[in-house]
């Protein structure tokens, strides 16, 4: 079979591309682009500015020396950035696209390897190509609508933020859209597939952003969580597809599907349990239309409740059916950052590592109730089931913390460095004096209690150990000679103190601005979460365009009988139990 | 009088296929009219593990395979059920088997076959189970260039 359909429209999105990124670099868009980045054009109006009066001050200089004006450039502001960064990736992938695109017109296809290969690129160029107008585009239209109503005192909230219309949910839509009414062109339909691919990989690589600590603590939550609340909605949907008289084979692939991690878990329980077709599309449609409601309700309910990432993404991890759409309901919540989403996926892996259990379990429960039921083999079952990507996620991790691919304390993203504090950003010598007044008067009578009673009412604690005053003087003492932060345990301490009630403004303020002068960027890791965030954005639009309205429709029957009741009070009850006993720790 | 040397019978085994099949039979002439059988899978399987990301390419597999043997044995059944009565009645009958929407299948079958009629079951009464794959009607009355009999519901 050949899978290559010859077709221009691989080249005309590498042009496409290509145009868009010469458009960038020449400055023909600056305009649009102003509006399109409102806050990094901002930026950039205050760089040129304070260029400009550099600029002429130095040339009034030369000009009062009699020396030619100096030939100075003005830096690279984060407006300049973010557009070399979309002339970048629109040159590269333009570029490959363009190349490919003629290759496949001019190539007679023959079956092989290599037609496969060049046949999945156009569906990956169609997506990607959503993917930009989405990110670069709609994304920034949606938000700055959503100021603008806000502002012009249309609606007392911003909609966009509230409704999450960000480029995951704009682009998941899309996605549906194109499926749903456009249909996906005959020449992408195999690259379209590849999404699954992208988001394993998206998991993979984010197995690099954990730290023990972190992946200890949310592993743990996660087995508890999901432990309860997938046992437990299984164990529903066998007793309530027993009272309600639902065939075994239907009860046993409903109760996969609702309580482990939706069409995953239907399609890998349905052969074992013999389920029939319509029991199936019933099971699948239901699972659906649950997810990607679920997918647009949970954001905004996790915005109103003012939830942080790790609650959200423990909710969203146990709560939400379809695991797809756990990974998107969290990046709708958290677009920017991907701290939401390195929460949720930990709840992906477990629910997909409880996931052979699971059909272990079905499959004995169905040939104990059902005559006639062939056995199957169990250890075929783990083996088959056993997710391979998840051996990728704990390799990368490895290396990550073997300190592979940045130093080790880089991984969140911000790093802590005494040593890189640059000379404009040392404290001034009234924040010192004003530290120093602050640090007489906590060493004596009324101040010091005050600081005791705080330390121990806070209970404010640094490495298991509970936190005293002398440590406390210390850092005030060595912040105010050395005009910043020493230590990452200075600071640690100092930021604790800087929210005690009754502190000096001036004090409090110098340790915020000395804690930030401290605190870097890690460059590798900052450009490393936002790859992972395109390779999910890819992935979901994809995923996307696999969700039919028709597949949708299959819901009813008994499985949307007690899938509504489940599901709902599986997304209730987990909610209730996040905001009683989960707490943002990490 | 209607012109019935190549019926087109859609049926796939419902209870209005069946009312379908007894209206077909029963103005289908002996020894002259062919009956073509239309099954159509609907198309929603296809995107029924579109969905699915988490598991390997095995389980998937293996899935499909399930499904599809399961689809297929159950056309087989059917066809051949179908095959079954209308020789007992003297009637030659094609089976045709197609995969997509019902009636963009249908009008592509009845150009082909060059049916002179079709005849189709009625739809099936809100809330009884079943796939969520209906016969788009308007699609076949404006596609349509040879006549169609509906078959009344049964009286209940």
């Amino acid at each position: 079979m050949i899978y290559t359909v010859k077709s221009s429209a691989l080249l005309i999105i590498g042009i496409l591309m290509l145009v868009w990124g010469g458009l960038n670099n020449s400055g023909a868009i600056d305009g649009m682009q102003s509006y399109l980045q409102k806050s990094a054009h901002s930026d950039h109006m205050k760089v040129k500015e304070k260029y400009d009066a550099e600029l002429r001050v130095a040339t009034e200089i030369a000009a009062a020396e009699n020396k030619p004006a100096p030939d100075m450039k003005m830096p690279a502001s984060k407006f300049d950035h973010a557009k070399a960064k979309q002339a970048q990736l629109s040159f590269i992938f333009g570029g490959f696209f363009v190349l490919i695109g003629l290759f496949t017109l001019a190539w007679k296809p023959q079956q092989g390897n290599l037609d496969y290969l060049v046949s999945v690129v156009p569906g990956i160029a169609f997506i990607l190509l959503i993917a930009f107008v989405v990110r670069w585009g709609l994304d920034p239209i949606f938000g700055n609508w959503g100021k603008a109503v806000k502002a012009a005192g249309i609606l007392t909230w911003d909609f966009a933020k509230i409704f999450n219309l960000n480029y995951v949910v704009i682009g998941i839509v899309i996605g549906m859209i194109v499926v749903n009414v456009l249909k996906i062109p005959a020449w992408a339909a195999n690259g379209v597939r590849t999404a699954r691919f992208f988001l394993k990989t998206g998991v993979i690589l984010l197995g690099t952003l954990y730290s023990a600590a972190e992946l200890a603590q949310l592993g743990g939550l996660s087995v508890v969580m999901i432990g309860i609340f997938v046992l437990g909605s299984v164990g529903v949907v066998l007793f309530m597809g027993k009272r309600m008289g639902t065939p075994n084979s239907m009860t046993a692939v409903l109760s996969a599907g609702m309580g482990v991690c939706g069409v995953s878990a239907t399609v890998a329980a349905s052969p074992v349990v013999q389920a029939k077709a319509e029991e199936i599309a019933y099971t699948i449609g239901t699972i659906l239309i649950w997810g990607v409601g679920c997918m647009f309700l949970f954001p905004t309910v996790g915005h109103i409740l003012g939830m942080g990432p790790v609650q959200f993404g423990a909710w969203a991890g146990t709560g939400i059916l379809n695991s797809a759409q756990v990974a998107g309901a969290a990046l709708a919540f958290d677009p920017t950052n991907i701290e939401t989403l390195k929460v949720a996926e930990i709840f992906n892996i477990t629910r997909v590592l409880f996931l052979p259990i699971i059909v272990l379990w079905l499959a004995a429960w169905y040939v104990k109730h059902e005559e006639g039921a062939q056995k199957v083999n169990l250890v075929h079952v783990v083996v088959a089931k056993f997710p391979v990507f998840v051996l990728g996620f704990i390799a990368m991790f490895a290396l990550s913390s073997a300190g592979t691919f940045a130093p080790a304390g880089h991984y969140q993203g911000k790093y802590f460095s005494s040593a890189e504090v640059k000379e404009d950003k040392l404290l001034k010598g009234k924040e010192a004096r004003a530290i120093e007044g602050e640090l007489t008067r906590l060493r004596e009578g009324e101040g010091a209690q005050a600081l005791s009673k705080y330390l121990l009412d806070k209970n404010v604690v640094l490495e298991h150990h509970k936190v005293t005053p002398e440590e406390v003087y210390q850092s005030l003492s060595d912040l105010a000679a050395n005009k910043k932060m020493m230590s990452r345990q200075q600071n640690e301490i100092l930021k604790s103190v800087a929210k005690m009630e009754g502190l000096d403004a001036l004090t409090a303020g110098s340790i915020d601005k000395a804690g930030k002068a401290a605190t870097h960027d890690s460059k590798t890791i900052k450009a490393y979460r936002d790859w992972i965030a395109w390779l999910f954005a890819f992935g979901l639009i994809g995923l996307g365009m696999q969700i039919t309205g028709k597949a949708l429709k299959q819901a009813g029957g008994a499985p949307l009988v007690i899938g509504g009741i489940v599901g709902t009070a599986k997304a209730v009850g987990s909610l209730i139990v996040v905001l009683m006993f989960v707490k943002e720790f990490i | 009088m209607l012109n019935t040397q190549t019926l087109l019978l859609a049926h796939h085994g419902t209870a209005g296929a069946l009312l379908a099949e007894a209206l077909a039979l029963d103005i289908a002439t002996p020894g002259l009219t062919r009956i073509v059988h239309l099954l159509v899978v609907p198309d929603f399987w296809d995107g029924m593990q579109g969905d699915d990301w988490l598991n390997n390419a095995s389980t998937r597999d293996a899935f499909g395979d399930y499904v599809e043997g399961m689809l297929e044995a159950d056309v087989r059944k059917q066809l051949r059920a179908l095959e079954g009565r209308c020789a007992e009645r003297g009637f030659a009958c094609k089976p045709v088997m197609r995969q997509g929407d019902p009636a963009a299948c249908l009008l592509e079958t009845a150009v082909q076959e060059k049916a002179s009629l079709v005849v189709i079951g009625p739809p099936r009464p809100k809330g009884t189970l079943g796939y969520r794959s209906r016969m788009d009607l308007e699609k076949l009355a404006r596609g349509l260039h040879v006549p169609l009999l509906i078959a009344a519901r049964a009286a209940s």
